[in-house]
């Protein structure tokens, strides 16, 4: 059997007012793949999320589901995806089980004993009023809610907003044990070390652009190689050699970074005496520095004299 | 470059007058709209006393129900009906009083513990502020709302007396719009104390909704039999009756209100000091039995988030039904000797008179309850999306049509209900005054305030369809404009078009005339055409949050 695309998106537009949120988004996401789906605050990943699940209508272009537009056909698309908000907005006067119940019900298909699993590895009280539940006890009843269902694909925005590292951790279990039943999981997330642990892609936006999409290792080649090197004699000037950037030299240490074929680098080092050398690919975090701390932040055009 | 000169230091001084002035500001805006209302359904009815009884027997005829225990029951003690001054009194006094009494306690609750329960108030008490000085910030701020609600209420009252050159003294005016607006900061008082003591906003304006339906009641005892007048000392809107403004102006009731509200107030900024915020001063139970038969799917939930409403709106209109039943065989007889009135039931095509003329006349006043349920209904649509608890849902395989077509039929239901209610409690009210009124005409009645309900529910159906953010002031809107249209109509003769533009004007006189069958089908259809209009155009905009 062929491999399913579990999300399609062709040049999907939005604009509010002015202001256009997503430009010409074109993102294919296999069957059964862990992607990452990052930007910084404002860059339009949640726009992205509310035009997948029909919320709000493409200004252009058109997205689908399992080969189902979203626009035209949402409670189709709807019965095979969960969805967890960033923030849980709930009826306050639901209790904890209501709401499971209910939300449970309107998807129409739950695996209960999957549920009583989540309740105990969420450490989840159900009894209470939503009203009584602080934001990361809300948070975790919308994230069961979502896995219960044992949807084909869940789209998560910041699903761990509020979470405590312990139950962080319960969530990454739950998202490895999706991607082992062959589940496919968007995530979009600030928290760059969970994107590297769980994804098998990554997707970055800037300013409502796709700027990147790839496997770290795709994008590692993209970026800099973190060198550092110490001499025993004296120390060479590198800032001449091709690829090489950022030379800060510490007395007998240098640090820089590669870009590219790291070999006119290697041939000056030889040549220069080497006492040690280490290189480091680098980490999600530094990838997306170096995206946007660059260029990514614009300069308030009315700063203060 | 530096625009202005920004104040570097904030002190505590600064800290309370951003408080006050955000309270102030949300607060005066709504009450100078009421005063509006307020101030020109009171020189509405001094202007249009002389014409509706221009003559003395017509007056001595009004004034012999002064007697009559069940009127006095319902519009509090008459006295005097046989002057501007009086008649005025009895006619927009428990009104106005009413409607006061609850934006007062809406409003206060509102701008302190709404406020605190969306969480906002924390920014304020993260700044140089304690929450008992915030508290009392806000009630100076709700100050400003009650001056915004008074000036408008004595002003165009007063002017409209001086203008209708009736002998009712502009002094006499100012008197009764400051009496009346007294019920309305006694209520913000008792709101500004429950929203202390009550777990959140929700629960605030319960406690203070039967506070208000207790004191209606004590009056009401205290006003049908002379025996227990007394009763009305423990009632604060009995006291606001004890001013007697317009028939005797005893201010010396005065006192009891400005000492309640000064305690109350005093109370509450005390609590809101000691108390931990988001909480109720008392220990609640948040864990109660969970109930999942309504929560089957979303027709079921909307149900149960509306089952409260739909309740108490069918107590108030079986409520109101059974008082007119209760009062129509003695007022009918009164009405019988007004040629005006008769008239205006004969101008909406009404024949008979007597007890089923004024059954006509007052079943008006039912149809305005029933829309003004009805734009609830649709505030309550909007603010499932406004909130964001609607994406719970539309996440979910609901379509889109689908819930706010169940929203829109629990609406529909709910004024087929209300409408069914107030007939068969008027028919009821009626019997036990043996009163000779068919219980067929009374549920037939009932029934006839249903297009107009229909039609608002189709027009805010469309409104939440093309335009989310103004379908609250549109449905709302549209009632108040019903009842302005009738009252404008009333003082400025035969204006069709300015009639034709309010639903309520539709309506034939149910019982005292057959029901206009094309006016209500016009009713029912244009609602339907609208609420189908609504559900296409939802359809097909973004779920908009607020």
């Amino acid at each position: 059997m062929a491999r399913e695309t579990a999300i399609r998106t062709e040049d999907l537009s939005k604009t509010f007012g002015s202001t256009k949120a997503l430009v010409s988004l074109n993102l294919e996401v296999p069957r059964g793949e862990v992607i990452g789906y990052l930007g910084p605050n404002g860059a339009g990943k949640t726009t992205t999320i509310r035009l997948l699940l029909g919320l709000i209508r493409a200004t252009s272009g058109r997205a689908a589901i399992f080969g189902i537009d979203c626009e035209q056909e949402p409670v189709e698309a709807h019965r095979r995806l969960a969805y967890v908000p960033g923030e849980a907005t709930l009826w306050p006067s639901l209790t904890g089980t209501e709401t499971l119940h209910l939300l449970g019900r309107v998807q129409g298909k739950v695996d209960l004993a999957y549920r009583d699993v989540l309740l105990e590895r969420f450490d989840f009280d159900p009894s209470k009023k939503v009203r009584a539940y602080s934001k990361g006890t809300r948070q975790k009843l919308i994230l069961i809610a979502a896995l219960m269902t044992r949807a084909d694909l869940l789209v998560l925005d910041e699903p761990t907003s509020g979470l405590d590292p312990l139950m962080e951790q319960a969530f990454r279990e739950c998202v490895a044990e999706s991607r082992e039943r062959g589940q496919t999981v968007f995530l979009s997330s600030h928290i760059l070390s969970e994107v590297e642990a769980l994804c098998d892609r990554v997707a970055i936006l800037r300013a409502g652009h796709l700027v990147e999409v790839g496997t770290l290792d795709e994008m590692r080649h993209l970026s800099a190689l973190q060198v550092e090197a110490d001499f025993d004699g004296t120390v060479p000037d590198l800032s001449g050699v091709a690829g090489v950037t950022g030379v800060v030299v510490d007395g007998k240490r240098v640090r820089c970074q590669v870009t590219g074929s790291v070999e006119p680098l290697l041939t000056v080092l030889a040549r220069a005496g080497v006492s040690h050398l280490v290189s480091r690919a680098p980490s999600l975090e530094e990838l997306f520095l170096a995206l946007y701390g660059a260029d990514g932040v614009e300069a308030p055009s009315d700063a203060p004299a | 470059m530096r625009r202005r000169k920004e104040k570097e230091i904030y002190d505590d001084r600064t800290a309370s007058q951003v408080v006050v002035r955000s309270t102030a500001k949300r607060a005066s805006r709504p009450g100078a709209l009421w005063g509006y209302v307020f101030g020109a359904t009171i020189a509405a009815t001094v202007y249009t006393y002389p014409k509706t009884f221009p003559t003395v027997a017509s007056r001595e005829a009004l004034a012999s129900f002064s007697t009559n225990a069940a009127w006095a029951a319902l519009f509090g003690p008459l006295y005097r009906l046989d002057t501007v001054a009086g008649y005025t009194a009895y006619k927009t006094g428990m009104f106005v009083m009413i409607l006061g009494a609850i934006w007062g306690l809406l409003i206060a609750t509102k701008l302190t513990r709404g406020e605190e329960d969306a969480g906002r108030w924390e920014l304020f008490l993260a700044g140089h502020t304690t929450r008992r000085r915030a508290a009392r910030d806000a009630a100076i701020g709700l100050g400003a709302g009650v001056v915004a609600l008074w000036v408008p209420t004595a002003l165009i009252a007063a002017v409209g007396g001086a203008l209708s050159k009736t002998d009712v003294s502009v002094v006499a005016l100012v008197y009764f719009a400051t009496a009346l607006v007294s019920a309305a900061v006694l209520f913000m008082a008792i709101g500004l104390l429950c929203a202390q003591l009550a777990p959140n906003r929700h629960d605030a304006d319960l406690t203070g909704a039967a506070i208000l339906a207790g004191s209606y009641l004590i009056r009401m005892m205290a006003d049908s039999d002379a025996s227990l007048s007394w009763l009305r000392w423990l009632s604060p809107l009995g006291w606001v009756e004890q001013l007697r403004p317009l028939t005797g102006s005893h201010w010396f009731a005065f006192v009891p209100i400005v000492a309640l509200i000064l305690v109350l107030v005093g109370v509450s900024v005390r609590i809101a000091g000691t108390r931990d915020l988001g909480t109720s001063a008392f220990a609640v139970r948040d864990e109660p039995r969970s109930r999942t038969l309504l929560l089957g799917g979303q027709a079921g939930l909307t149900l149960r988030l509306a089952r409260p409403a739909i309740a108490a709106w069918v107590a108030a209109l079986a409520a109101t039904g059974f008082v007119f039943g209760l009062v129509a065989q003695t007022a009918g007889s009164a009405l019988e000797r007004s040629p005006t009135l008769d008239k205006i039931i004969t101008r909406l095509g009404g024949t008979a008179s007597g007890a089923v003329s004024y059954l006509g006349f007052v079943f008006v006043v039912a149809a305005g309850l029933v829309a003004i349920a009805v734009a609830g209904q649709v505030a309550a649509t909007r603010n499932e999306e406004a909130s964001g608890h609607l994406d719970n849902l539309l996440v979910r395989p609901v379509a889109r049509w689908r819930w706010l077509g169940v929203r829109l039929l629990v609406g529909l239901g709910l004024v087929v209900v209300a409408g069914l209610f107030a007939g068969l409690a008027a028919w009821v009210g009626a019997a036990t005054q043996h009163a000779d009124l068919g219980i067929g005409q009374l549920v037939k009645a009932g029934l006839n305030v249903v297009p107009p309900a229909i039609f608002v529910l189709g027009v805010g159906g469309l409104a939440f369809g093309v335009w989310p953010r103004g379908a609250i002031g549109v449905a709302y809107g549209l009632v108040v404009w019903s009842f302005l249209a009738e009252t404008i109509a009333a003082v400025v003769n035969s204006n069709h078009w300015l009639l034709d533009t309010s639903p309520l004007t539709h309506m034939a006189p149910v019982p005292a005339s057959n029901p206009n069958w094309t006016a209500a089908a016009w009713l029912v259809g244009l609602g339907l055409v609208a609420s189908l209009a609504g559900l296409a155009a939802f359809g097909r905009r973004d779920v908009v949050e607020a």
